[in-house]
C-alpha cells in the first residue's frame, strides 16, 4: 500500500520536473538504463535479465481507434506512466470491439486484451454478460472523484458491486447539415425528419455500421420513444425511407467528414466530435441534436485477467484533469470529468454535446436492458434493410 | 505501322488509368488544407512533418517490411521448389497438384482467415507474428509459383541436362545453372509476395496478434478519427522508398540474367 | 525419358512436401473446421452451441436474400473479368513484342500501384469522381458542365475500384503466355499470305489463351471473394456475397451463419474453377504451368 502511494507521489514529482524542463524523458530513461547496466555488470547475464525483467515491469495492452486519441494518451498517459512505473503499455488500433470479441472468442482467453476503449453501456453490459469483466479497486484511482456521477452511476446500475470500466468521454449522434444548401430553420423545424426530406434525394447520407443508430432515429422519426420501441416493423420502414434518399453510408469517421466536407451529401446523422471538427476547418455545417437525440459513453474498460494494479494506476494517469482534457481537445468529445469541478478549457466548452452542469440531464443514453436483448434480431434485419431488404 | 502505334498510345492510357489515383496521392500529400480537394488550396509539407512525429505508423512500417521480407522469403522458398517440380518432372495428379497449389487464392481471404481463427482455437494457440508470417506465405504462394514457373518453362532443359552429363548433382546443377537464370523470376516472385504481405489488409485484421499493427491496419484504424492527408503523405513516402526496391531489385535481376549463357 | 529409379519418382514430391504441408494445414483443415462450425447454433453474440442443425443451411438455401447477393456477386465478377481482359489484353501484348529494351520496367510499373496501401488508393477515386474530384474539375474547365456530375458511390465506381487494383493480375497472366510464343511464328504466317490481322488470330490468339485464361479466372475469383472495394466505393444497393460474410462474422458475431456463408462461398467459387476445367482442360492451366 505504501509503494502504491510511493509511485504516485514520484509521479507527481516527475511530472512536475518534466513540467518543468528540468528532466527531458530521454535522460531520465538512460539514466534507468544506465542503472539497469550496471546491476547486470556486477549480477551477470541471468541476474541482469531479471533485474530487466523487473525493470521492465509489467505489460498492458491498450486497444483504442487510433489517430489523434491515441497521439494524446501517448503522450499525456502512456509515456508518464511508463517513465514513472517502469511498465509498458501497448497500444493498438481496433476497427470496434466486434473485433476484439471475436478474437478472444477464437483464443478462448483475454490474452493480450487489457483495456478497450469501450463504446457505451451497451457493451459494457455485453463484456458483463460475457463474464469478461473485473473489479476496480477505486482507491487506486483517487482520479475518479472529478468524474461525472451521473456517468459512473449508469455503469454502477449494472454492476453495483464495483466497476469494470471508467468513464471517459461522452458525446451525441445528431444531425449534420450543410447551412448552404439547409436553413437552421427548416433543420430545426424537421428535426430527425431531416434525414427524410425527399427534396434531398441523393444529396442524403447515414450511418452504415451501427443498426441501434438506425433503429434509435427510426424510432424518432415514428414517433416512438427510443428506450421503449414497440412498434420495430414502423421503425425499419422508417428506415427503408431513408435508404432510397441516401447517397451513401459512410461506416468511418473519415468518410464521413470527407462526404461533408466534400459537399457528395448536405445532411446527415453524424458524430458531435466529426463535426466539430468539419467546423474547426470552417465548413459551414451546422449540427443539431433532435428532442430525444442519441447520446453515447465511452469508457476505459479493463478486460478480466489484466494486472489489476498496474491498470487501476495507469487509469489513474488516463483520468488526471490534464490528459483528459488533451483527449477531449484533440477528439472533440467532451471530457468525463464533472466541469463543476475540474476547470474545462473554452475549446472544450465550446464543444458540441458540452454540459456545463456536469449532470447530464438533457442528454438521452441508450438503455441496455431494452436495447441489449434486441441486438441479435436487429442487427440482422438492418443488414438486410441497408442492402435492400 | 499506324497499328502499332495505335496500340502502344493505348497501352499508355491504361497506365494512365493505373497511376491517376496515385498521383493524386501524391498531389495532395502537398495540399495545405485538411481535406484535399480540388483546386489544391496552397502546398505545405506540413502532413509529412505529422508522419515523422507519429510514433505508431512508423512502428506499423517496421512491422510491415519485417513481415514482407519474411514472407517474400518463405513464399520464394516454396514456390521456387514447387515449380521445379511441377515444370521439370512428369508425375501423375499433376493437374490436381496444381490446382492444390494455387487453391489460397481461390479460398476468399475472409473465410481463409475465419477458418484459420477457428483451427487455431481448437489447437489452443495464440495469435503471434509467426501465424502472421505463416498465412501471408500461404497467400502469396500462388502467385509466386505462376510467376516462377512461367520463366522456368522457358529455360531450356539442354543446359540442365549437359551439366548432369558432365558429372553435377542435381543440387548442382540447380545452384550453378538452372538458379542464375531463374534469378529475374526469382526476384520478380519475391518482389510480388513482398508487395501482398505489405498491402494485405483483410487477413491481417483478423490474425494479428494484440499490439501488432502493419501499416494498412494502422491506416484502416485512422480512418475513424479523420482522413487526414497525413495518409496520403505516408503514401507518398510509400512510393518513394518503394520504388527505390524494386528499381534496385530490377537493376540487380537485369545484371544476373546478363549472366545467361 | 524420366528417370525410373525409385529417388526420380520421389523428387518432385519432395520438392513439392513443403508447400503441400502447408497450404494443407493453413487452408484444408480450416476449411474442414468451418464446415463443421456451419453446423452450430448461435443463441446470441458471439455465443454459439456446439450442435449437428442445419438451421443455418437452411436459411442459406431457402431466404432469397443469399440468392439475391450471389447473382450480384456473379454478375459484377463477370463484368469485372471481361473488362479486366478486354482492357489488359492489349498492354500485355504490347509489353510481350516490344523491342524495348527495358521490358522489365514496363512490367515493374504495373507493381507499383500495389504499394501504395489499398485503402489509400481505394479511398482516393473520391478525389477523381466525386463532386470536387479532378474529373468534376476538368469538365467544369472546359466548360461542358455547369453542376459536378454525381458519379461516386455507384456500381461504376464499384468496377473501376476493382479493375484498377486487378488488371496487373490480368496483364502479367497474358504477358506470361504471349512471351512464350515463338517469336517467328506471326511473321512466316504472313510470309504465306494472311493478313496481320489473320495471322494474329489464328496463331497468337490461341497460343495465348491459357494465359488469358489463367489471368480471368484468377480476376473472377478475386472479385468474387472480395468485399471491402464495394463497402468504400459503392452505394447501399452495391454489396457482393463477401460483404455478407463479414456482416455475419464480424458486425453479428454469428459465427456459424459466418461459416455456412464461407463455405457456401467457397463452393460457388470452386464450381466456376471446376467450369474452368472443364471448357479448358485442365492441361491448359497446367500447361501454363510447365509446357
Amino acid at each position: 500500500m505504501t509503494k502504491k502511494i510511493d509511485d504516485t507521489t514520484r509521479y507527481e514529482r516527475l511530472r512536475e520536473r518534466m513540467g518543468n524542463g528540468d528532466i527531458d524523458r530521454r535522460s531520465f530513461l538512460s539514466l534507468l538504463g544506465a542503472a539497469g547496466i550496471t546491476t547486470g555488470l556486477s549480477g551477470g547475464m541471468m541476474t541482469s535479465m531479471a533485474s530487466q525483467a523487473r525493470a521492465a515491469g509489467t505489460e498492458l495492452n491498450f486497444e483504442g481507434w487510433g489517430g489523434v486519441v491515441s497521439e494524446a494518451l501517448r503522450k499525456n498517459a502512456f509515456s508518464p506512466y511508463e517513465a514513472a512505473t517502469g511498465n509498458k503499455v501497448i497500444d493498438a488500433t481496433f476497427g470496434g470491439e466486434n473485433e476484439v470479441l471475436t478474437k478472444i472468442k477464437a483464443a478462448g482467453n483475454t490474452d493480450g486484451h487489457n483495456i478497450l476503449h469501450s463504446s457505451g453501456v451497451s457493451w459494457y453490459k455485453r463484456w458483463v454478460d460475457n463474464d469478461m469483466h473485473t473489479k476496480l479497486n477505486e482507491a487506486n484511482i483517487p482520479n475518479m472523484a472529478n468524474v461525472m456521477t451521473a456517468m459512473t452511476d449508469a455503469f454502477r446500475k449494472i454492476t453495483p458491486d464495483g466497476l469494470s470500466a471508467v468513464p471517459y468521454n461522452y458525446g451525441t449522434t445528431g444531425i449534420a447539415y450543410n447551412t448552404k444548401y439547409v436553413t437552421p430553420e427548416k433543420a430545426k423545424e424537421l428535426g430527425a425528419n431531416l434525414l427524410l426530406d425527399p427534396s434531398l434525394k441523393g444529396k442524403i447520407g447515414g450511418w452504415g455500421g451501427d443498426w441501434a443508430n438506425r433503429a434509435w432515429y427510426g424510432a424518432l422519426q415514428s414517433d416512438q420513444d427510443p428506450n421503449n420501441i414497440q412498434d420495430w416493423d414502423a421503425v425499419w420502414d422508417k428506415a427503408r425511407e431513408h435508404r432510397d434518399l441516401v447517397l451513401k453510408y459512410w461506416s468511418s469517421g473519415a468518410e464521413l467528414m470527407d462526404l461533408l466536407a466534400k459537399e457528395e451529401i448536405y445532411v446527415t446523422e453524424a458524430w458531435s466530435g466529426r463535426v466539430a471538427a468539419l467546423q474547426a476547418q470552417g465548413h459551414p455545417i451546422a449540427y443539431m441534436d433532435p428532442p430525444n437525440g442519441l447520446a453515447w459513453m465511452e469508457s476505459m474498460f479493463v478486460l478480466k485477467g489484466s494486472p489489476m494494479e498496474a491498470a487501476e494506476e495507469l487509469l489513474n494517469f488516463m483520468l488526471d484533469p490534464a490528459t483528459s482534457i488533451a483527449v477531449a481537445s484533440g477528439q472533440k468529445y467532451p471530457s468525463a470529468l464533472d466541469p463543476t469541478k475540474v476547470e474545462m478549457p473554452a475549446d472544450v466548452q465550446a464543444l458540441p454535446a458540452f454540459d456545463a452542469t456536469g449532470k447530464l440531464e438533457t442528454l438521452v443514453f441508450r438503455d441496455p436492458e431494452t436495447w441489449n436483448p434486441e441486438e441479435k434480431d436487429q442487427s440482422k434485419t438492418w443488414n438486410r434493410v441497408q442492402k435492400g431488404g | 505501322m499506324r497499328v502499332w502505334s495505335l496500340l502502344k498510345f493505348y497501352t499508355i492510357l491504361v497506365y494512365a488509368f493505373m497511376f491517376a489515383p496515385i498521383l493524386v496521392v501524391l498531389a495532395l500529400a502537398f495540399n495545405a488544407s485538411q481535406f484535399g480537394g480540388f483546386p489544391i488550396e496552397g502546398l505545405s509539407l506540413r502532413w509529412f512533418y505529422k508522419l515523422a512525429e507519429n510514433e505508431a505508423i512508423m512502428r506499423a512500417m517496421r512491422t510491415s517490411l519485417a513481415l514482407g521480407a519474411l514472407t517474400a522469403l518463405i513464399a520464394t522458398t516454396l514456390g521456387v521448389l514447387a515449380s521445379l517440380a511441377l515444370v521439370r518432372y512428369q508425375f501423375r495428379g499433376k493437374a490436381f497438384i496444381t490446382t492444390f497449389l494455387i487453391s489460397p487464392v481461390l479460398v476468399p481471404e475472409t473465410v481463409l482467415a475465419v477458418g484459420l481463427l477457428i483451427f487455431l482455437r481448437w489447437l489452443h494457440m495464440p495469435r503471434s507474428f509467426a501465424l502472421l508470417v505463416i498465412g501471408h506465405s500461404i497467400i502469396a504462394l500462388p502467385f509466386v509459383v505462376l510467376v516462377v514457373q512461367a520463366r522456368l518453362v522457358g529455360i531450356r532443359k539442354d543446359y540442365e541436362e549437359a551439366a548432369r552429363s558432365l558429372g553435377a548433382s542435381p543440387f548442382q546443377t540447380f545452384r550453378e545453372v538452372t538458379l542464375p537464370l531463374l534469378l529475374p523470376a526469382v526476384f520478380a516472385g519475391a518482389l510480388f509476395a513482398f508487395t501482398i504481405s505489405f498491402d494485405n489488409i483483410t487477413a491481417t485484421i483478423f490474425w494479428r496478434p494484440s499490439g501488432l499493427e502493419t501499416v494498412p491496419t494502422q491506416i484502416f484504424g485512422m480512418l475513424r478519427n479523420s482522413v487526414s492527408p497525413e495518409i496520403n503523405a505516408l503514401g507518398f513516402v510509400m512510393i518513394c522508398i518503394t520504388v527505390g526496391l524494386p528499381l534496385l531489385a530490377g537493376a540487380l535481376a537485369r545484371y544476373f540474367s546478363r549472366k545467361k549463357i | 525419358m524420366p528417370d525410373q529409379s525409385l529417388p526420380a519418382d520421389r523428387r518432385p514430391w519432395i520438392l513439392l512436401s513443403p508447400a503441400l504441408v502447408f497450404i494443407t494445414a493453413l487452408v484444408v483443415v480450416p476449411m474442414a473446421f468451418i464446415l463443421v462450425y456451419s453446423f452450430y447454433e448461435n443463441i446470441d453474440l458471439a455465443q454459439d452451441v456446439p450442435a449437428f442443425q442445419f438451421g443455418n443451411w437452411q436459411e442459406l438455401l431457402t431466404d432469397s436474400y443469399y440468392r439475391t447477393a450471389i447473382w450480384k456477386t456473379l454478375r459484377l465478377s463477370l463484368i469485372v473479368t471481361v473488362l479486366a481482359a478486354v482492357l489488359g489484353y492489349i498492354p500485355a501484348y504490347v509489353i510481350a513484342m516490344t523491342r524495348y529494351r527495358h521490358k522489365w520496367l514496363l512490367l515493374l510499373l504495373l507493381i507499383i500501384p500495389f504499394w501504395i496501401s489499398f485503402i489509400i488508393r481505394t479511398l482516393s477515386w473520391i478525389h477523381i469522381f466525386g463532386n470536387q474530384g479532378a474529373l468534376n474539375g476538368l469538365l467544369r474547365l472546359l466548360g461542358l458542365t455547369d453542376a459536378p456530375l454525381s458519379m461516386m458511390y455507384t456500381e461504376f465506381t464499384v468496377i473501376v475500384g476493382f479493375i484498377h487494383v486487378f488488371l496487373p493480375y490480368m496483364i502479367l497472366n497474358i504477358y506470361v503466355s504471349l512471351e512464350g510464343i515463338d517469336q517467328n511464328l506471326e511473321p512466316a504466317a504472313r510470309t504465306l499470305g494472311a493478313t496481320p490481322w489473320q495471322a494474329f488470330k489464328e496463331v497468337t490468339l490461341p497460343l495465348s489463351v491459357p494465359g488469358l485464361a489463367a489471368g480471368c479466372l484468377l480476376v473472377f475469383v478475386l472479385t468474387g471473394g472480395s468485399y471491402v472495394t464495394p463497402l468504400i466505393l459503392g452505394g447501399p444497393s452495391d454489396f457482393l456475397f463477401g460483404n455478407l460474410v463479414y456482416d455475419a462474422v464480424v458486425t453479428e458475431l454469428n459465427w456459424p451463419m459466418g461459416a455456412t456463408l464461407s463455405f457456401a462461398l467457397l463452393l460457388f467459387l470452386g464450381s466456376v474453377v471446376v467450369l474452368y476445367s472443364k471448357l479448358m482442360g485442365m492441361d491448359q492451366l497446367s500447361k501454363a504451368f510447365g509446357r
